[in-house]
Parts: structure tokens; sequence; C-alpha cells
């Protein structure tokens, strides 16, 4: 009879489409039930050890063979019930397919082990002297597929981290599992060319979305795991209009209420974190792009907030993204003896930022060149500006590699210094104003990769070497001196 | 009485097991620390160049407080609505609760009396009496729902500089040089510059250090004579001389920092020490008669006098040199209608004509210069104004104004990391109360350290037993108008 009810169960188990909700509701004795097998099973296994002491021999065989019916009994329940539940969907695929896989292991094998345990002998024909031992390794086989299915079990319910996340810090090592601070942090290899797509919205859809909108199951024919997918949509059209979360279909699903048919994700499923549905929408509000870069992101304060959490106020750009030995003390106070003045450019960082003071103070041009060498990889900020500096200690500064913000304003730097400031891959700002260069010095900065802004008022240069460099660097801001339009006083009130 | 044992009493009554474990282990950080910087093995200058707490968008700040609290609706805020309602009287529900300077009763609404354009890329709301701001508008982020606790000058002047309403708190120059030293020090790293012919309501303290060393003390330099009064050498006393002087006074001081190790006593040396050089320097960078003609034609300078135009000037001339906070006053914006030189037709207007063109000069000669993007340029007042007409001497007043107001005012920052040609914040229909983007006092200043390369949270100095910080306990970074 029991078996009938089983395999009736078993039967009606939908294959796909939408659960109704009387099998949900089955669904949802999985977990009352599932504790059973577990415990009882267990106990069988226990006392079939205790058994093996010579004093105790033989004493729980009648209990021993009780539970294992009942282990049986209730396991086959618990998998009927739990294959109800997963109708309900928003469990990760992977997961869940391995959850059930060994949930009807256990089923077999402590079928298996019952048996043997109430017809000794069963299969003597085959295994022969194996036959004996059969019962054990159905039993060993038994606890090891308990025990991975409740672990899977839990996984699917509680989330991957819920075992290990309050596991000491040392253990943790040990495990290979990132630092408990480090949880929930992003690990990106190379965050300067990771978009925002990937590092932020991709995983928020990988987890909650889907495992009802991915490769395994597309309920309403919608797919969220690549771009494509997402921007073509399923039976409801596309679930974003970029800019615009407030239309966007994926929004309004979060926004509904629990009791909502529509609501995404299911009630019964994981649910979204704020921060998690936060981010989406400011994602499509600022045009759902695939392509964004993190670097070039502007976030919003609660954006910004989050990500910040995730340990994102830490990419580093640039020559902040470089492994920089921080400066040797001797050599910043040789320096500083020269009249310079040498400050570190933040708290922990390795680059200095270094200034000539004035005119009187930066006169020694050869012991700066000897002083400057041994920080060569340190400086980052250099302003020469208004110092006697010419084109023999710009030759120096071509072996500043880490140079982002170099100052010759009013000097007697030429041309021929220009030379020497090819290669420098990280410069950002150069200023070059009331010095004689002129447009043929320039054409030595048109490779700068990373120059923002280049100041040119009082120098040689013409239009036609502004247009140039220009052309070469679209994006560079190029100054050659601003004036004001003489306004006549206005003094009309309203 | 015997002074020095009681000296000494009081001395070993303060010291305690506790004093000595704290100084011991403070010592050992030192003594590493030493070893990691030191230039030299004297006591550290408290004006040593220092690194902030993340790599800053600016090196330095001018801040051009317009003291009495310019009026938003005839310069920045533009409120057509407010013309309609002219001459109107203001709804009770708008005086509910609220408390102010002079209005009482139900006062009549003032329309605005400017006409506005909007101006460059950004299509920024200017008025007709700041033509020249309207040529750089794109550089300039406005906050146009600024907010302060304080609606008289003293306290919130007080307020925007040092975080406090009441005396006693380091002004924001201090902290910032207690933060990160000088770039020049031949120079104060923290100079202030008067004009408009009254000093700030609040006094010095506006510029004051407080309970920092008094070495971050705003310098005040004056624009005619003696920049700085009693720097010079007395008749006969040749330069030489007073070097030796200085170096005997300071030798004695060095004992007696050895013996009792007062902080203070640092800071006196290096005073004597920036005095010395001052008086080459500072005479150097405050002579603005070596500026070219097309230099005092831009900024409209007259060399030799007391102006506001002259110390915009000095202002670029001194960061250029590496003065970390130049902090310019200019009275005169207190415009509550009770006479001419305060009317909204008069003395207003003539304040805008004053500064409009320096600060707009201002802008465009530090960029050129390629200063502006490592220079933070704040203007603004202590207050706002309000959209009613103030009538404190009757009916037949032949002059407009409006009375202070702490609820809305709009103030602007440009340069080092500030993104150009934003507005943030916006008011109601009259400029009265923010609908939304309100940012506080202590919020402008998280920002302002911030863009210098301080956590707010982080800069600080203990004091009575506690730490305290330039905002208090209060205060956001306003990301919206970051670059």
């Amino acid at each position: 009879m029991g078996l009938a009810f089983v395999v009736f169960m078993l039967i009606m188990v939908p294959g796909s489409g939408q659960p109704s909700d009387f099998s949900l509701f089955l669904g949802r004795f999985h977990p009352v039930v599932v504790h059973l097998p577990i415990g009882i099973l267990v106990v069988a296994a226990l006392l079939e050890g205790l058994s093996r002491r010579p004093s105790l021999r033989g004493r729980y065989d009648t209990g021993i063979l009780a539970l294992l019916y009942i282990g049986v009994w209730s396991s086959i329940l618990a998998v009927a019930a739990g294959l109800y539940l997963a109708q309900g969907g928003g469990y990760a695929a992977d997961q869940l397919a391995w959850h059930k896989r060994m949930g009807v292991l256990v089923v077999l094998f402590a079928s298996l082990a019952y048996l043997y345990k109430a017809w000794p002998g069963l299969s003597e024909r085959w295994l022969k002297n194996w036959e004996r031992r059969a019962y054990g390794i159905a039993m060993g086989f038994m606890l090891l597929t308990v025990t991975l299915a409740g672990h899977l079990g839990g996984v699917l319910t509680h989330g991957p981290d819920y075992l290990s996340r309050y596991l000491p810090d040392g253990l943790r090592q040990v495990a290979g599992l990132p630092k408990k601070a480090d949880i929930g942090r992003l690990q990106l290899e190379n965050p300067a060319e990771t978009t925002v797509y990937a590092a932020l919205i991709a995983p928020v859809l990988e987890s909650r979305c889907t495992a009802c909108h991915g490769s395994n199951a597309q309920r309403g024919g919608l797919r969220l795991d690549e771009p494509e997918f997402i921007t073509e949509g399923g039976d409801n059209g596309s679930p974003i209009v970029a800019g615009r979360a407030h239309e966007s279909e994926m929004i309004h699903r979060i926004w509904l209420p629990a009791n909502s048919d529509d609501r995404m994700p299911p009630a019964e499923s994981p649910q979204l974190s704020v921060a998690e549905a936060e981010l989406l929408r400011w994602w499509i509000d600022a045009g759902a792009s695939f392509e964004e870069l993190l670097p070039d992101v502007e976030w919003s304060p609660v954006t910004q907030t989050i990500v910040d959490h995730m340990g994102l106020d830490e990419i580093r750009t640039g020559i902040f993204a470089l492994d920089t030995t921080p400066p040797d003390s001797m050599d910043v106070a040789q320096l500083a003896s020269l009249g310079v003045s040498v400050t570190p450019l933040a708290e922990n960082e390795p680059y200095l930022q270094v200034r000539c003071v004035d005119s009187q103070t930066c006169t020694d041009a050869s012991g700066l060149q000897e002083a400057l060498r041994p920080l060569s990889t340190n400086i980052a900020w250099l302003d020469l500006g208004r110092s006697p500096v010419g084109d023999d200690l710009v030759e120096v500064i071509a072996d500043l590699p880490h140079l982002t913000r170099l100052h010759l304003q009013q000097t007697s730097v030429t041309d021929a210094g220009l030379a020497h400031l090819s290669d420098l891959e990280f410069l950002e700002y150069l200023n070059l104003y009331g010095t004689a260069v002129t447009d043929s010095g320039l054409v030595h900065l048109e490779n700068l990769p990373a120059l923002n802004s280049i100041y040119l008022w009082q120098t040689e240069v013409t239009d036609a070497g502004v247009t140039r460099l220009q052309s070469a660097l679209p994006d560079l801001y190029i100054n050659t001196g601003l004036s004001l339009v003489p306004v006549e006083p206005d003094t009309t009130g309203s | 009485m015997n002074l020095a044992k009681e000296a000494r009493d009081t001395y070993l009554g303060h010291v305690t097991r506790r004093h000595f474990l704290k100084s011991a282990g403070a010592g050992f950080g030192a003594l590493a620390f030493a070893s990691l910087g030191a230039t030299s093995t004297g006591p550290r200058d408290p004006l040593t160049s220092r690194g902030p707490h993340f790599t800053p968008c600016a090196k330095r700040v001018i801040f051009l407080h317009m003291a009495g609290g310019p009026s938003p609706l005839e310069l920045f805020d533009y409120k057509p609505e407010l013309a309609r309602l002219h001459g109107q009287d203001c709804p009770e529900s708008l005086l509910e609760g609220k408390r102010f300077a002079f209005i009482r009763g139900i006062p009549k609404m003032l329309g605005p009396q400017a006409t506005f354009q909007q101006h460059g890329e950004s299509g920024a709301w200017i008025s007709n009496h700041m033509p020249y701001l309207g040529q750089v508008a794109d550089k300039v982020a406005f906050l146009k729902a600024m907010h302060t606790d304080e609606f008289n000058h003293a306290p919130a002047q007080l307020l925007v500089h040092s975080g406090s309403p009441r005396l006693g708190r380091p002004s924001m120059g201090s902290w910032v040089t207690y933060g990160l030293g000088t770039e020049n020090d031949n120079l104060p790293g923290f100079v202030v510059l008067l004009s408009g012919g009254t000093a700030p309501d609040a006094g010095a303290s506006v510029y004051g250090s407080g309970f920092l060393p008094t070495v971050y003390q705003g310098v005040q330099c004056r624009t005619s004579g003696d920049p700085v009064l009693f720097l010079g050498d007395p008749d006969g006393v040749p330069r030489s001389l007073r070097r030796k002087s200085i170096d005997a006074i300071n030798t004695i001081n060095r004992q007696q920092h050895e013996e009792v190790r007062d902080p203070e006593i640092l800071t006196r040396i290096a005073q004597y020490e920036m005095a010395f050089r001052m008086q080459t320097s500072v005479p150097d960078a405050m002579d603005i008669s070596r500026e070219p003609a097309y230099i005092h034609e831009m900024y409209g300078t007259e060399p030799g006098e007391t102006a506001f135009s002259n110390n915009c000037l000095l202002a670029r001339r001194l960061v250029e040199r590496g003065v970390r906070f130049v902090q310019l006053f200019h009275w005169g914006w207190d415009s509550h209608g009770a006479g001419e030189s305060e009317s909204l037709t008069g003395g207003f207007i003539e304040r805008c004509q004053e500064t409009d063109r320096p600060v707009a000069a201002l802008l465009n000669d530090l960029e050129q210069r390629g200063l502006l993007e490592e220079t933070l340029v704040i203007w603004g007042g202590e207050f706002g104004r309000t959209p009613m007409l103030e009538n404190r001497t009757g009916s037949d007043n032949p002059f407009v104004g409006r009375d202070h107001h702490s609820d809305v005012y709009t103030m602007w920052m440009a340069g080092g990391g500030v993104k150009g040609g934003v507005t943030h914040g916006e008011t109601d229909e009259i400029g009265y109360s923010a609908v939304s983007g309100r940012v506080h006092v202590h919020d402008l200043q998280a920002t302002i350290l911030h863009l210098l390369g301080f956590d707010h949270l982080r800069l600080t100095y203990p004091f009575q037993g506690r730490d305290f910080r330039l905002t208090d306990v209060h205060g956001h970074v306003v990301h919206e108008v970051l670059a």
C-alpha cells in the first residue's frame, strides 16, 4: 500500500510548467520530513557500530531492523516531498541536481541495508564470500549519502557559506577560504578592466535569477545569464529599459509586495538584498551598459556606500596598481636637504610629491639630479616650476617612470627637454606655461597615453601645433591662456 | 610660597603611572617614526610637510568669504515666481516657528532685484550683477541649498570657519595646515587677507588656531604698508645681528623644551625662524607692483590699495608660492536695506562690481597657470537672505533689503577635484526653503577636507580629554560635486 502511494506521488510530480498550489503545499513538508531519515538512519548506523563490541553483539538487531524500516519509508517520503518542493524553483540548478541524486541514493542504500539485515544470505548466490561485507558497505554508503544529501540541502537553503561563516580565520586559511573580513568583498583579478556588469550585476542575477532564467530553465522564456539574452528578453519583452528603471519589468517585479504572484524572485525563493536591488535599479538608470568599466563609473551616494563595503573603494589604477617599494628615508632626507619640499602623496602610499620651494632654494641642479635618482620610482608629482631647471635636469625626469604630474612652468626648458618626456606612460598633467617650447617640442608628447591636461600659455606654441596635438590626443585639455571679455557695468535692478 | 616647589609638586601630581606608560609607549613609537622619516636629530618642525590620508585632488585652498551674507536671490537663485509675488504679504504659514534677526510681524515679499540669464554650456543662472562670473560659469559647481544653524554674523561665520558657532575651535585653515604642513617654509601656511573696511564680526577667531598649536594660526597680511606688522628689523639692527639674536633665543628655547617638553615651545622656535625668513619672502610675495600691466587689467587691481581685487591677485601669488590656505574676507554684503550702503540697489551692487571681475580673473588666471586643477576655490557667505522685504525703519524706506536667512543659501566651489558646470541642490519657487540637495556647513567642510585628501572623521586633535575635529560629530562629503 505504502509503495503504491509513493509510486503515485512520484508519478504525480509534474515534469515542467507552473506547479499547482497543492504540489507546492506538499513540497513544503520536505524540511519537516527530511530530518526523520537523517536522524533515524544515523542512529541505525551507530547502533550497528556499537554491536561490533563483542559484549553487545546482536543485542540491538531488532531495533536496527525497525530503524532501517522506518528510515527507508521516511526517506522515500522526503524524496517525494523534495521533488514537489523543487518545482517551486529558485534553487541553483547544479546543487539541486546533486541533492536529488544523493537523496535517491540514500533511499537505495538504506533499502539495501534493510534487505540484508532482514534476510541475511539474500544474495549469497551472486556475491559469494562478499555477502557478509555487502551489508556493511550498504550501511557505509548510506551514511555517506545521508551526509552529502543533508549538506547539499543545507547549502540550498542557507547558502554555501552558512557552515563556514564563523570559522576562525586560522582554520579558514587551512581550508583555503578567504579571511572572514573578506567575505562579501569583491575579488577581482584586474578591477580596472572589469565591467560594472561583470563585477556587480551578473553576480546578483547569477545568485538570484538564473536558476529559473538561465541555461537550465527559461521560465517565461527569459534568460538572464548572458547580456544578449537580457537585451532580447522573454515572453513579456525585455526586462530592462536602459536609463529608466521605473519602466523596467525587472524592477517592477522586484518591488511588488511579497504576496503578489508576479513578484520576483518568488516569495519562497532566496530574496534580493536591499543592496542588490539598489544596484540593479542604479545600473538600469545609469543606462544598463554591459561595457562600462569600473573606473569610469559615477557612483551615486548609495551605491558608493555599497561598493565601499564590497572593497571596491580600493580599486587602484595607474601607478597605484603597481607594486612599488616605499622610499628610503635617508634618500628622502638627502633630497629634502636641497631646499626641496618632499611629502608623501598620502599615508600608506609609496609615492612622493616633490616641490622646489622657490628660485632661491633650488639652484643645485646636479645635486638635485643625484638626489632624485635613488627615489626615481617613488616620485609621482614633481613641481620644478619657477626654478632654475634646464633641459639637463629634464633628462633625469625621463627616468622617473611613475611621474603623473609635472610642473616645468617658467623654467628654461626647451623642445630638446620635451624629447625626454615621451616615455612617461603615467604622465597626466604637464605644465609648460612661460617656457620657450614650440610646436616641434609638442610632437614628442603625442604618444603619452595618460596625458589629461597640458598648459601652454606664454609659450612659442602656435594654433597649428595645438591642433596637431589635439588630433593626436583628442581627450587632452590644452590651455593656451584665457581672457575675459570686458563688460559694461549693468546696474539695472528688477 | 616657593613657586618652583609648587610647580614641581603640581607636575608630579599630574604624572601618574598611566601617564608614564603612555609617554613611554609614545616614546617608542616616536623613536620608530623618527628613524623612518627624520630629516634632523632635533625636534620635529610642526610645519614639516605631511601627507594626507589619501591621494588628494586639491593641494591648496582659496576661500573667498563674502562676509555679511550675500543674497542668492539677486545672484544665482533665479525665482521668477518671487517677482510675481512682489509686494504681497508673506503668508503666515511661512513664518510659523521661524526666527529672524530683524523681521517682526508680517513682512511683504520682495521680488528679485536683478535680471537673470543663463551662462556657459551648463546654463547656470547668474544675474546681471556678475557678468564676469558668467563667463567662467562652466568652471563652477553651485551648492544652491546650503544651510546653517545660525542667523547672526559672528556665530554663523565661526560655524563656517571653525565648525562651531562658539569661540575656541581651530579654523579650517588651521586644521588644513595642521594636517598638511606647508610646502614653502618661507611663508606662512595659512594667510588671511581682509578687505571691505570691516574685520570679520567674530574677530580673529575665524582664522585662529583654537586649541591647535598657534603655529597653525592664520597670518593676516596687509595690502598696504608693511604686509605683516612688526616683521621688519628695527632701525639700526642689521639682518646679521637679527640672525644671531634669533639663534640665541632659539638655543635657550630648545633647552627649555628639553626640560619641560611643552610643544608650544617648538611652535615658538618655528615662528621665530619663519619670521626671519618671512622678512624677505613676504614683501616679495606681497608686492603686486611687479605684475605686468595685463594682469592688473585683468583683475582690475591698483597696487597699494586695500581692495578685494588686490587680495585676489595676492591669493594667486601666494598659492603659486605654495601657501596652503588663503582666506579672504570681504565685508559689505549685509543688505538689510536700512540705508543705501546696505541696500540691494546700492551697496550690494557695489560689492558685486568690486568682486565680480577679480573673482572671474582669479579663476582664469589660476587655470592658465595650471593651478586651478590643484587649487580649490570656495565662494560664499555665512548665510542667505529672506525672500521677504526687511523694513526695519518703516514704510517709506527708499531702500530695499532682505533679512538674514539660515535655511537656504548659495555657495560655489571651483577647481581642484570639483566638477565644473554643475548645480547641486534646489530651492522652492521663492527661494525660501530647500527642496533637494541640502548641504550643511559641516557637509561643506567635510567635502573641502575630502578634496584635500582627508577623511574628516580622522583629522582630529586631542584636547581636554577628547578628540576634536572640524566637523564636530557631523558632516557628509557631497559626492555630487566631486569630479
